[in-house]
């Protein structure tokens, strides 16, 4: 019975799927019986030569009613004849197909009682019932199917009954079956009955309506007639919500608002506001790209100091051994909460609940927080390095010897104060001047004075002419510079000398007349304590502070205290002077010939300027950064300078290195009184008023890539300071490395290796 | 019994005085220092008159115990050491100071019991014995640098005299009942300040060295006539008017090869070699009679102010400025091309320096040294290693007026004569020392 049912039902599925299948293809057939007439038709004609064939037709209409509601209605009122043709045939089963209607009881004579009696259809469990959504033959659920592979049957049905496995044929049949069967690919595999199921109206409408893009609910009504529930007609609100009158504001025009603008209107007008900015490149979108600068090298800011973590000693209950004894306890107690080594005592308690509450919580809390607060969030970065490999390794003074070590002799002057020193150019002769006028010539290995000068004045320099065919020296007193000769001279040799600075025949007077008078006593005896040639420089222009020759010993500078004309250079072969600086800016404080070029080194109290004298024209300005400088020397080379202030401090320069100092030096406690290259030996010297004298060794290599080597050789203390003056002057001797020094304390001392 | 116990170590005396000892191995005490070992020497030579010895160890004189010395050399206590003794030198006196006017730049003490000292004021004083001034004349108008007393014959000495004119000069002096002195001939060589003159032992030779680095060789015969011209019309006509004025001398020969300042010139004592030294840190060793330099020793900055050719044989001292005074070895030196620089023995050095020496006549080990600190040190060659002094004694401070003196008192020039007086001349004039030896 449930078998024929399920038949019945597969049959009727059958023909919707046909009549969808007929509406898909072409929206909407002209004719039923056009369907019919399709090969699909006429083979469930030739099975349908039974009665239920008839029976099963009408089944169609409600279904497809029911499918296609919105259907045509030449369609609906031919289903409707058919339907009415198909109720006339049998009643029973109509009434079985109206879903949602109660059947309605067939009164029949209970053969019993013989009294009329309803008798209900039975209630077949179809997929329209209630109580069942599909009959499906096959009961054995959900399990996969291939547990029935081996099997005949595939399952069971409700009954228990096998189920058995339908013929399926083989792939022959199955392509001959789509040839023959226009259908078939309407059908799907249900893998419960094993067997192909062919696909109801319902769901190829589903398909069709996903394919499409619809929504798949064929119920769906997208173009649904609004329904006015509120709105429209008759529905207008009439009354208003409030009976307070129309303020004024409504219609007055807004005061602030003009008020407002009429900011911004004189605010256009003073140029405050550009309302139409000029477009210029900044105003254009600017881009960038974001990762253009490298990422930082600093590392993320450290993360906050952590907090101790407990040990085994902090717990309530720790281990005996770390329990304090009475000593410790003592101990602990009587430091300061400073000095203690933990800042607690470990405690023992038998139970958590028994332990107290922490009376430091709160101090603790406030030190953590300082912590957090004072903790440095920046990674400092400590060097690892050996402080000592810093420091350039220099070589030891030991190994640079030659250099003075000790003082060998003094020469008193009894007024004190020597002011200058200078050593003759075969290094035999020094001769020393005091501020009381007294010059002093003495030998470099005795120290006894020869013979000695007095000008009764202030003798401010000596120099000695570097020339060796001659032999004389210039001292510069007030503002006259007096030409000396020495003693015990080889004939020739004072000859030669006189000869110079009192020819027969004087050289022709210079076209302009200069200010500075050239005085040569007419008859000169060596014998006598009085200068051969004396310069009187013009009035009022100070002492001579300064005398430096050139390398050839023909041409002496002279430098003066007053500000201005105060630089005369002397040539002496043709007894001319001549100022070579209009006007220098600045008080000068040191003059020097280069050693090897036509250059001039002016030294102000600021700037060193080098000028080209054959040129007449500035070459470099050196800063050394010094407020006031007080001395400079030149290297042999011509090729540094060091320079010396009052600011305690030496600078040397390379001139190939511009204008900059290429080492400052600050090594002495006071001024910086005079400087000295040695002329062969790569040392030299700086004196100052702290009493002492710094020798250093300074080796000039002659490549262009080699820094000049500095080395700190000694320093020579003997010379006392008086008068916050210590040491005023120092030289070298030639060809020893020999220093004489000048000092305020009286002495000129020669200082020997 | 084990403290009783002294380390004793074994002992060799050897000696050189005439008091020897048998040659035989003491066992002496190591505690023992100096002073217990010269009395063992003079109770065993059983001497009438004690006699004070020092000791001398692998040429070291002991100054400590015998026990702390061989510690300190590293000597084991097993071994014999060898002790030779000498007589101590007794500490020197003071005898006298005379001052002069200049600063003193040389004395001499040829004349037997008289001072000669040439001065920077240009003087020459001769002082009889009783340092009082017999006679001066003046040699030079410059400063005088260096002077030597020539024996001529009985009571009559020429004195050689070098100065910073430039010229050398010869002068007769006799110093009989009734002193004079009689300038003989001016040197004329050298164009700058003569620093040394030297004599020969026969004193028929002269060596002048001078800043201008070279080395004059005369002889002392005293020429009829002038050899070298006048370089003045007017001074030429004014000596030929006056036959009295010295002559003019010209040099036998001329030695060159310094090549800075020469200091020092020294005769050897054979007068065949002659020593020069010089601030070009340079000695040199030459053959006088051919006049031709056949050794020198170039030492690296060590410009030398004096040498001295002590009787020690095959010894010649210089001193420099560098405050030490050197020793060398003239065999190595007079040896043809040995201009090696690593054969000196052994420096003394000094804390100031050193620029007057002068060796004992008596002692050749003993030599003195006067530096410009005003001390004068005695050395005894045979103890160089450790740089101590035999003994050292310091020209007063205080002059013979009671004065205290000017500068630094540098001693410039020493003597020492053959009776033991040390002629100290300086700074501070001319001081006497007797050194007994």
């Amino acid at each position: 019975m449930a078998l024929n049912l399920a038949n019945k039902s597969k049959k009727r599925k059958h023909t919707v799927t046909e009549g969808s299948k007929s509406l898909a293809s072409n929206e909407f057939s002209d004719s039923v019986g056009l369907d019919m007439n399709s090969d699909d038709e006429e083979g469930a004609q030739e099975d349908g030569d039974s009665d239920e064939e008839v029976e099963e037709f009408p089944e169609l209409h409600p279904e497809s009613s029911d499918d296609e509601g919105s259907g045509s209605d030449e369609e609906s009122e031919e289903e409707d004849e058919e339907d009415e043709g198909s109720e006339g045939t049998d009643t029973a089963y109509d009434h079985d197909e109206r879903p949602g209607v109660y059947p309605e009881p067939k009164i029949v004579d209970s053969d019993i009682t013989g009294m009329p009696k309803k008798i209900y259809p039975e209630i077949e469990p179809d997929y329209d019932s209630d109580s069942s959504t599909e009959e499906d033959p096959n009961r054995v659920g959900n399990i996969p199917m291939h547990w029935y592979d081996d099997l005949p049957h595939i399952g069971y049905d409700i009954n228990g009954k096998k189920v058995l496995r339908p013929a399926r044929g083989d792939e022959l049949d199955k392509f001959l079956k789509t040839v023959e069967d226009p259908s078939a690919w309407m059908s799907g595999f249900d893998k419960n009955t094993q067997s192909d199921k062919p696909l109801t109206a319902e769901e190829l409408d589903i398909i069709r309506r996903l394919y499409a893009g619809e929504n798949p609910d064929a119920e769906y009504d997208p173009y649904e007639p609004t329904v006015e529930w509120f709105t429209g007609k008759g529905k207008e609100e009439v009354m208003p919500l409030s009976a307070a009158p129309e303020p004024k504001r409504r219609w007055v025009p807004s005061k602030w608002e003009k008020q407002k603008v009429m900011k911004i209107v004189r605010a256009i007008r003073q140029g405050r506001i550009l309302p139409k900015k000029p477009t210029s490149s900044t105003s254009k979108p600017q881009f960038y790209n974001l990762w253009s600068t490298a990422a930082s090298d600093q590392p993320p800011p450290p993360p906050a100091p952590k907090t101790r973590l407990p040990t085994n000693a902090e717990s309530y209950n720790p281990p005996e051994e770390y329990l304090p004894d009475d000593e410790e306890r003592a101990k602990w107690e009587a430091t300061d909460r400073e000095d203690r080594e933990r800042d607690y005592l470990p405690h023992k308690y038998s139970a958590l609940r028994l332990v107290p509450g922490y009376q430091d919580f709160i101090r603790d809390r406030f030190y953590r927080q300082l912590d957090l607060y004072l903790a440095p969030r920046v990674q400092r970065k400590k060097l690892n390095i050996d402080p000592e490999s810093l420091i350039p390794k220099l070589p030891s003074p030991s190994s640079l010897k030659p250099f003075p070590i000790y003082r060998a002799l003094r020469h008193v002057h009894q007024s004190g104060n020597v002011r200058c020193v200078d050593v003759s150019p075969d290094g035999a002769w020094v001769v020393s001047g005091d501020d009381q006028g007294l010059v002093s010539l003495w030998e470099v290995l005795v120290g006894r004075a020869v013979k000695t000068w007095n000008f009764k004045s202030k003798v401010s320099s000596v120099r000695w002419c570097p020339r060796s065919d001659v032999s004389y020296f210039v001292v510069g007193v007030d503002e006259h510079i007096h030409f000396l000769i020495p003693p015990n001279l080889s004939s020739s040799l004072l000859s030669a000398t006189q000869n110079l600075l009192a020819p027969a025949e004087l050289p022709a007077a210079p076209d302009v007349p200069s200010p500075v008078k050239w005085a040569t006593k007419p008859s000169f005896d060596i014998t006598s304590h009085a200068s051969i040639l004396t310069l009187h420089l013009p009035q009022s222009t100070g002492l001579a502070k300064q005398l430096t020759w050139h390398r050839r010993g023909d041409y002496l500078a002279s430098l003066s205290n007053t500000e201005s004309g105060s630089v005369w250079i002397h040539q002496i072969s043709r007894r001319h002077s001549q100022a070579p600086f209009r006007k220098v800016k600045g008080a000068v404080q040191a003059v020097q010939f280069h050693p090897l070029k036509p250059h001039f080194f002016v030294a102000t109290q600021r700037y060193v300027r080098l000028y080209d004298l054959s040129q007449q024209a500035l070459i470099k300005t050196l800063t050394p950064g010094f407020r006031w400088i007080s001395s400079l020397d030149v290297h042999p080379s011509g090729d540094h300078l060091i320079v010396g202030s009052y600011d305690k401090k030496l600078c040397w320069f390379d001139l190939e290195m511009g204008d900059k100092p290429y080492k400052i030096l600050r090594y002495h406690a006071k001024a910086i009184r005079s400087l000295a290259f040695h002329a062969t030996l790569p040392l030299f010297a700086s004196s100052s008023d702290d009493g002492t004298i710094q020798l250093f060794h300074a080796r000039v290599f002659n490549d262009m890539m080699t820094d000049p080597l500095i080395v700190p050789l000694k320093i020579l203390k003997g010379h006392k300071i008086a008068n916050d003056l210590g040491v005023l002057q120092i030289r070298w001797v030639p060809g020893q490395p020999w220093l004489v020094s000048a000092g305020a304390d009286g002495d000129a001392s020669v200082w020997c290796t | 019994m084990q403290s009783d116990y002294v380390s004793t170590l074994p002992v060799l005396f050897t000696t050189q005085t005439p008091h020897v000892l048998p040659p035989q191995k003491f066992m002496i005490p190591a505690a023992w220092k100096r002073y217990q070992l010269s009395q063992l020497v003079n109770k065993a030579l059983s001497l009438e008159t004690p006699i004070p010895f020092d000791f001398i160890v692998k040429g070291d004189i002991l100054r400590t115990s015998l026990e702390e010395w061989c510690s300190a050399n590293g000597v084991g206590t097993e071994e014999t050491l060898e002790l030779e003794y000498v007589e101590s030198l007794m500490p020197p006196s003071h005898l006298s100071s005379i001052p002069h006017d200049d600063w003193v730049s040389s004395v001499s003490c040829r004349i037997d019991g008289r001072f000669v000292t040439g001065s920077y004021d240009g003087q020459v004083r001769l002082f009889d014995s009783s340092q009082k001034l017999v006679h001066s004349f003046s040699a030079h108008e410059a400063p005088l640098t260096s002077m030597k007393v020539l024996q001529r014959g009985q009571d009559d000495v020429v004195i050689a005299t070098a100065s910073q004119d430039t010229t050398a000069r010869l002068t007769s002096l006799s110093y009989s009942s009734s002193p004079s002195s009689k300038t003989l001939a001016s040197l004329h060589l050298h164009t700058n300040t003569i620093s040394s003159i030297s004599a020969s032992s026969s004193g028929t030779h002269l060596l002048t060295g001078s800043w201008d680095s070279l080395i004059g060789i005369w002889d002392t015969s005293i020429p009829e006539a002038d050899q070298v011209p006048t370089d003045d019309r007017k001074k030429r006509r004014k000596v030929n008017e006056n036959g009295d004025a010295p002559r003019r001398k010209g040099p036998v020969g001329i030695m060159k090869g310094h090549t800075g300042r020469i200091t020092s010139v020294e005769f050897s004592d054979d007068d065949k070699y002659a020593f020069s030294a010089g601030l070009d840190s340079s000695i040199r060793c030459w053959d006088v009679e051919n006049e031709i330099c056949i050794g020198s020793v170039i030492a690296s900055t060590k410009p030398f102010l004096s040498i001295l050719v002590p009787q020690h044989p095959h010894t010649l001292l210089a001193s420099s400025t560098d405050r030490t005074v050197t020793m060398y070895d003239t065999r190595q030196l007079r040896a043809p091309s040995s201009t090696a620089t690593t054969y000196t023995t052994s420096s003394l050095s000094h804390p100031a320096t050193p620029s007057a020496l002068a060796a004992s006549p008596k002692n050749s080990y003993h030599v003195a040294s006067g530096a410009y600190d005003g001390v004068v040190r005695i050395w005894d060659l045979r103890s160089t290693r450790d740089s101590i002094a035999v003994a050292t004694f310091k020209v007063p401070e205080v002059g013979a007026n009671g004065e205290p003196r000017k500068g630094d008192g540098k001693i410039l020039a020493l003597d020492w004569a053959k009776n033991g007086l040390l002629a100290v001349g300086g700074e501070s004039g001319l001081d006497i020392w007797n050194v007994p030896e």
